[in-house]
C-alpha cells in the first residue's frame, strides 16, 4: 500500500510540530519520522508512541519498521478507542506507581515486559495482542523479506520444481 | 445434470452432510442407481475460490457458527468458541483435510479386548474387525487415489520438512518412515492432476490433486442424475412416524425458510458435533432423549486424538512451507505396547504451518508473547514441525450437549463441546512430545519447543458403533440400533479413535454402508 505523499507531508508537518513531545519519550521510543506512518499515528504521535512501544514489547522484531505495528491497530482504535485510552492510562498509572514514570519512559525492556505481564489477562492487552498477531504476521509485505515465508505458490506452479526437496542436511 | 427431487418424494435417501461420509455415500449410492438428496449446511465453492492464504481460507470455509468449548483443557480458554476446525461447505472437511490416508491397525478395532477395562475410560471394541473392513480400505484407497499398493502410485518424494524429521528419527532408531500413504496424487489419477507441492493442503487444494468430495464424489453423483445436492440447507430435525421410523428431514434453506424433505432412509453425516446435535435436537414425545438414544450414548465418547506439536529450529533454512502440509509419517510408536506407560499408540506426522498460523498457534495462551515467541518466528524458515496423532480414550462425559438458552441463527440450541483428557492421553502426549523432541535434537536442532493442540479437525465417536444396543448408537453397518432406516455415516460412528487420521476409515465405512443400504433396499427391508 503506497501512502498518499501529499497527505503524508501535511501530516508529517503536523507531526514535527508535535515532535518535541516525541523527543521527551526518548527513554521509550521515538516514532521514526522518515518512515511511512499511518495517518492516525501522525495525527496522534503520543498515542502512536505508546502503542508502538507496547506492540514492540509484545512482538519484538527490531528489523520490522514501525508502520507494520501501527497500521493494523487502526480498526481497533476506531472501534474501541475508549478501551484503548483507558488501558493505556491504567498501564501508565501502574508504571508510575512502581517506577515513577510512564510506561514508555521506562528504559529497561525487562521492567516494561514485567508490567505487561501483570495486565496480560486483561481485555486491553489481549485486544492489542490479538490485533497484532494477525496484523503483523498476516502481512505479505513482511513474509519473504523478514521471515523467509513465500506465501501463495499455486500461481507459480507450487514448489515441485522450485525447491520443495532441495535441502541437503550438511550440518551434522 | 442435477436430479430434482420433490420435497414429497419419499423414495429418496436423505443424506445430511457432503464430506468424507456423506459425499462418498451419495456417490456410491448413485452408482447403484439409488436416488439421494444431500442437505449441506454450507455453500458451494469453486476451484477459483481456493486461495493459498491461511486466514482468508479460514474465514471463507470454516464452520464458524457459535459453539462453546468446554472442559478442563487449554482450548476452553484459547478458543472458547472454536472447539473444532472443520468446514462448512459442499465437500465438508475433505476440503481442509491434509490427505494422510492411514488404515487403522487390526488391534485398534479391539482395543478393549487387548487392554482390558481402564478406569475412567468407556472403552469398547468395534463390532467389526480389521479383516471385515480391509476390502473396503482397498476400495477406498482406489477411490480416493491413495499413494501405495492399492493404486500403484508411488509415495511422494520427501520434502525438506520430512527430510529433517526423518534424519532425526533414524538417529533415534525409528524405522517406519514413509512419505505416505496420502490421498494426494503423485501422478495424474482419476481425472485429477499430480500434486504440484504447493503447500496449503489444509486451505483446499487449488489443483485438485488431493482427494476431496468437493470436486470428485459430489459433482459425479450429481452428474449421474441420481443425486441432488442442496447447499445452504441446514438440517434442523429428523422426523419420524408413530412407529418410530424416520420419515424425513426438516431444514432451513438459504432464505431461512423451513422445508421438509421426505425420505425412505436418512443418513446423518454432519461430523461429530453436528451429527449428535441433530439427533438430540430431533427429540419427540416418542423419543424424549433424542433419536436413536435409547443407550444414552448419543453425543458421548467424543474423541479428538491426543495431540500436540513439536517444532525444531534447525541450523539452516528448511522452508517447511514448501510441499504438502503433512508430508511424512513415522509409525514406530503406533503399536500397542503398554511398557511405555500408556494404552494405544501414536503416529508422528511431519507438518508445516505458514507464518500467519504459526504465529497464532505457537502459543495462543494469554502469556504467549514476547521474545520467546518472536525469536522462533524470526527463524521461521529454519523451522521443522511434527504433529502427534495419538489414541484418545473414550470417556462418557466427553461430548456434545445442548445449551439451555443460547440459540444459533437457526434457532437451535448452541452445542457445548466438552472434552477433558484421560490420564492415559496425558502420558501418551508427553511421550510423544519427548520422542519428537529427541528426533529434532538428534538432527541438530538449536532449539525445540512444544506447541499446544489447536482446534481439532479430528472429531470422532459421538454416535459410536457397538455390538449391543445398550453400549452405543449404531451397529456394524452404521444403522442406528433404535431406528431401522436411520444411519450414521461419518466419523461419529467410531468406537475408538485409533492412532490414525480418520478420513480413510470414514470413506471405507461409507462405501461399505452404501453397499449394505443398496442390498437392504433391494430386499425391500428398507
Amino acid at each position: 500500500m503506497k501512502p498518499d505523499p501529499r497527505a503524508t507531508i501535511l501530516s508529517r508537518r503536523r507531526f514535527l510540530t508535535l515532535s518535541g513531545q516525541g523527543a521527551l519519550l526518548a527513554g521509550g521510543l521515538a516514532l521514526s519520522a522518515g518512515a511511512w506512518l499511518p495517518r492516525w499515528a501522525l495525527a496522534e504521535p503520543d498515542l502512536a508512541s505508546r502503542l508502538l512501544r507496547m506492540g514492540r514489547d509484545i512482538y519484538p522484531h527490531e528489523a520490522i519498521a514501525d508502520r507494520y505495528y501501527l497500521e493494523p491497530l487502526q480498526p481497533l482504535l476506531e472501534e474501541q478507542r475508549e478501551m484503548i485510552d483507558a488501558g493505556l492510562a491504567a498501564l501508565d498509572r501502574r508504571a508510575r506507581a512502581t517506577h515513577g514514570r510512564d510506561y514508555v519512559a521506562i528504559e529497561d525492556e525487562r521492567e516494561r515486559v514485567a508490567l505487561l505481564r501483570e495486565i496480560e489477562d486483561g481485555e486491553f492487552f489481549q485486544s492489542v495482542r490479538n490485533t497484532l498477531v494477525v496484523g503483523l504476521y498476516d502481512n505479505p509485505e513482511l513474509w519473504e523479506p523478514h521471515f523467509g515465508y513465500e506465501g501463495s505458490s499455486w500461481e507459480k506452479g507450487g514448489y515441485l520444481n522450485r525447491g520443495f526437496n532441495d535441502l541437503v542436511i550438511d550440518w551434522l | 445434470m442435477s436430479g430434482k427431487f420433490s420435497h414429497d418424494d419419499d423414495s429418496v435417501v436423505v443424506i445430511v452432510g457432503s464430506g468424507a461420509g456423506g459425499g462418498t455415500l451419495a456417490h456410491a449410492l448413485a452408482k447403484r442407481g439409488i436416488n439421494s438428496v444431500v442437505l449441506e449446511a454450507g455453500k458451494r465453492y469453486r476451484m477459483e475460490d481456493i486461495e493459498n492464504d491461511e486466514w482468508e481460507m479460514f474465514k471463507k470455509i470454516s464452520w464458524l457458527d457459535e459453539r462453546i468449548t468446554a472442559g478442563p483443557r487449554q482450548l476452553t480458554e484459547t478458543f472458547p468458541n472454536l472447539p473444532a476446525w472443520i468446514v462448512k461447505g459442499v465437500g465438508g472437511s475433505t476440503i481442509h483435510w491434509a490427505g494422510v490416508a492411514l488404515r487403522f491397525q487390526p488391534h485398534e478395532f479391539r482395543l478393549h479386548s487387548e487392554a482390558g477395562d481402564i478406569a475412567g475410560a468407556n472403552l469398547l471394541d468395534w463390532p467389526i474387525s480389521y479383516e471385515e473392513l480391509e476390502p473396503y480400505y482397498v476400495q477406498a484407497e482406489r477411490h480416493m487415489g491413495v499413494t501405495g499398493e492399492s493404486t500403484g502410485m508411488p509415495y511422494h518424494q520427501w520434502n525438506n520438512n520430512f527430510k529433517v524429521l526423518a534424519e532425526g528419527a533414524k538417529r533415534v532408531g525409528y524405522q517406519k518412515l514413509r512419505a505416505g500413504p496420502m490421498a494426494i496424487n503423485t501422478q495424474a489419477y482419476d481425472d485429477r492432476p499430480q500434486c504440484m507441492q504447493a503447500g496449503f493442503c489444509m486451505q483446499g487444494c487449488r489443483f485438485g490433486a488431493k482427494w476431496s468430495t468437493m470436486y470428485t464424489d459430489i459433482p459425479r453423483a450429481e452428474a449421474s442424475g441420481h443425486c441432488e445436492v442442496r447447499p445452504n440447507a441446514m438440517a434442523l430435525q429428523i422426523e419420524h412416524d408413530a412407529n418410530g421410523r424416520a420419515t424425513g428431514v426438516v431444514y432451513a434453506d438459504g432464505e431461512g425458510n423451513l422445508q421438509r424433505q421426505k425420505a425412505r432412509v436418512v443418513c446423518v453425516a454432519g461430523n461429530s458435533i453436528e451429527s449428535p446435535r441433530l439427533l438430540l435436537n430431533s427429540h419427540s414425545s416418542l423419543f424424549p432423549d433424542g433419536l436413536a438414544n435409547s443407550s444414552g450414548q448419543v453425543g458421548r465418547n467424543y474423541m479428538t486424538h491426543a495431540t500436540a506439536c513439536v517444532f525444531g529450529v534447525m541450523p539452516k533454512p528448511v522452508h517447511m512451507h514448501r510441499g504438502t502440509t503433512f508430508a511424512g509419517i513415522i509409525s514406530d510408536e503406533a503399536r500397542l505396547d503398554r511398557s511405555r506407560g500408556f494404552v494405544g499408540g501414536y503416529t508422528l506426522e511431519v507438518m508445516s504451518l505458514g507464518v500467519p498460523f504459526f504465529a497464532k498457534f505457537m502459543d495462543p495462551s494469554n502469556g504467549g508473547w514476547g521474545r520467546d515467541i518472536t525469536s522462533a518466528l524470526d527463524k521461521y524458515d529454519h523451522l521443522s514441525g511434527v504433529w502427534i496423532c495419538g489414541e484418545d480414550l473414550p470417556m462418557e462425559d466427553n461430548g456434545i450437549t445442548l445449551h439451555d438458552t443460547r440459540k444459533d441463527q437457526y434457532g437451535l440450541p448452541v452445542p457445548i463441546v466438552y472434552k477433558g483428557d484421560h490420564p492415559n492421553d496425558e502420558v501418551l502426549r508427553r511421550h510423544g512430545q519427548a520422542q519428537a523432541t529427541k528426533c529434532y535434537e538428534a538432527v541438530g536442532a538449536e532449539r525445540t519447543f512444544l506447541v499446544p493442540d489447536f482446534p481439532t479437525s479430528h472429531n470422532v465417536g459421538t454416535n459410536r458403533m457397538s455390538a449391543r444396543a445398550a453400549d452405543g448408537v449404531v451397529n456394524k453397518w452404521g444403522q442406528t440400533h433404535d431406528i431401522d432406516n436411520l444411519f450414521v455415516s461419518d466419523g461419529s460412528q467410531f468406537t475408538t479413535s485409533g492412532a490414525e487420521n480418520p478420513t480413510l476409515t470414514i470413506v471405507a465405512l461409507a462405501l461399505r454402508q452404501a453397499e449394505h443400504i443398496a442390498e437392504r433396499m433391494q430386499r425391500r427391508e428398507l
